[in-house]
């Protein structure tokens, strides 16, 4: 048998690392790199859903452009709009800034939970996430109580007609994020729980938005 | 401390510090703009911490020029009543 040209035996050992790499990326990945990948989005793209950022952007909007008008027609009465407000909760609605910001911050552990593989964790952190919506919602309940205890209703003022518009609109969002975190602590995949969180942080931004506008200003 | 936890810390500062100057007496602009400076960074931190949008500095930058401007026009809308 006649030694192997020196060319043929790098070709062959080529094909081979070649075939070895094939046989790699074929492989599923492991844990830690399927964590890894779900972690760190490529550098510069948006993570989790993009459908979920376009509903966040949509929302951002529609809640922008109400307040926006709330303001405008705002100027037609600043007195009016200055004495409706004092029938508002103030106290109320600054204590649920901070129900839904910690509520956020628990839902943002959680998707770390579910990304680390810990479904009871995660069960366990969005428990109270739910709860504090739920506490949210009573303490919005409790400020519209008293307001139709005043007589006040949507058409008594135009401030009451955007007030009872934005403030509705955006329980309704968190009544909807309570049952979609409910959810996806059921399902609790990660992708599930991750855009579960985003919806429940759009809610949070919304709020956060929308407090001292009609609340403060 | 996790980077969201330190979020979490700065939200409920800027909200105590929204909550404050509401109850010091303070009416119109010396009011309007330090509260609506305050809600930027509150919408500023859920971005980037909550949304995860640090990993993604250019689309936070975009989303903060747009809240930034939806901002700025519910000053000038406030300052004009």
């Amino acid at each position: 048998m006649t030694p192997e040209p020196d060319a043929l035996r790098s070709l062959r050992s080529s094909s081979r690392g070649h075939r070895d790499e094939e046989t790699k990326s074929n492989e599923e990945p492991s844990r830690e790199e399927k964590s890894k990948t779900h972690d760190e989005p490529p550098p510069g793209h948006l993570p989790g859903e993009l459908l979920m950022w376009v509903l966040i952007l949509s929302e951002i909007a529609v809640f922008g452009a109400g307040l926006l008008a709330f303001l405008a027609v705002r100027l037609s009465d600043p007195t009016g709009f200055a004495e409706a407000q004092t029938h508002l909760h103030r106290t109320g609605a600054a204590a649920n800034t901070l129900v839904l910001v910690t509520s956020g911050w628990l839902a943002a552990l959680a998707s770390q939970a579910a990304e680390a593989g810990q479904v009871r964790r995660l069960r366990l952190l969005l428990s109270p996430a739910v709860l504090l919506g739920a506490v949210f919602l009573a303490l919005k309940a409790t400020e519209y109580a008293d307001l139709f205890a005043q007589g006040i209703g949507t058409e008594t003022h135009a401030f009451y007609t955007f007030s009872f518009l934005l403030t509705g609109f955006h329980a309704a969002h968190v009544l909807a994020g309570m049952v979609l975190l409910a959810l996806v602590g059921w399902l609790a995949t990660p992708k599930a729980v991750e855009t579960g969180a985003a919806f429940w942080h759009m809610v949070d931004l919304v709020w956060v938005l929308l407090f001292p506008v009609v609340y403060l200003l | 401390m996790t980077a969201v936890t330190k979020a979490w810390g700065w939200l409920l500062a800027l909200s105590a510090a929204s909550t404050g100057l509401a109850a010091s007496g303070l009416t119109g602009s010396g009011l309007a703009l330090p509260v609506l400076v305050l809600s930027g960074l509150k919408a500023h931190v859920i971005l980037r911490n909550y949304l995860r949008l640090a990993t993604a500095p250019g689309w936070l930058r975009g989303f903060d020029l747009g809240l930034s401007l939806l901002i700025l026009s519910f000053a000038a809308l406030t300052l004009a009543a």
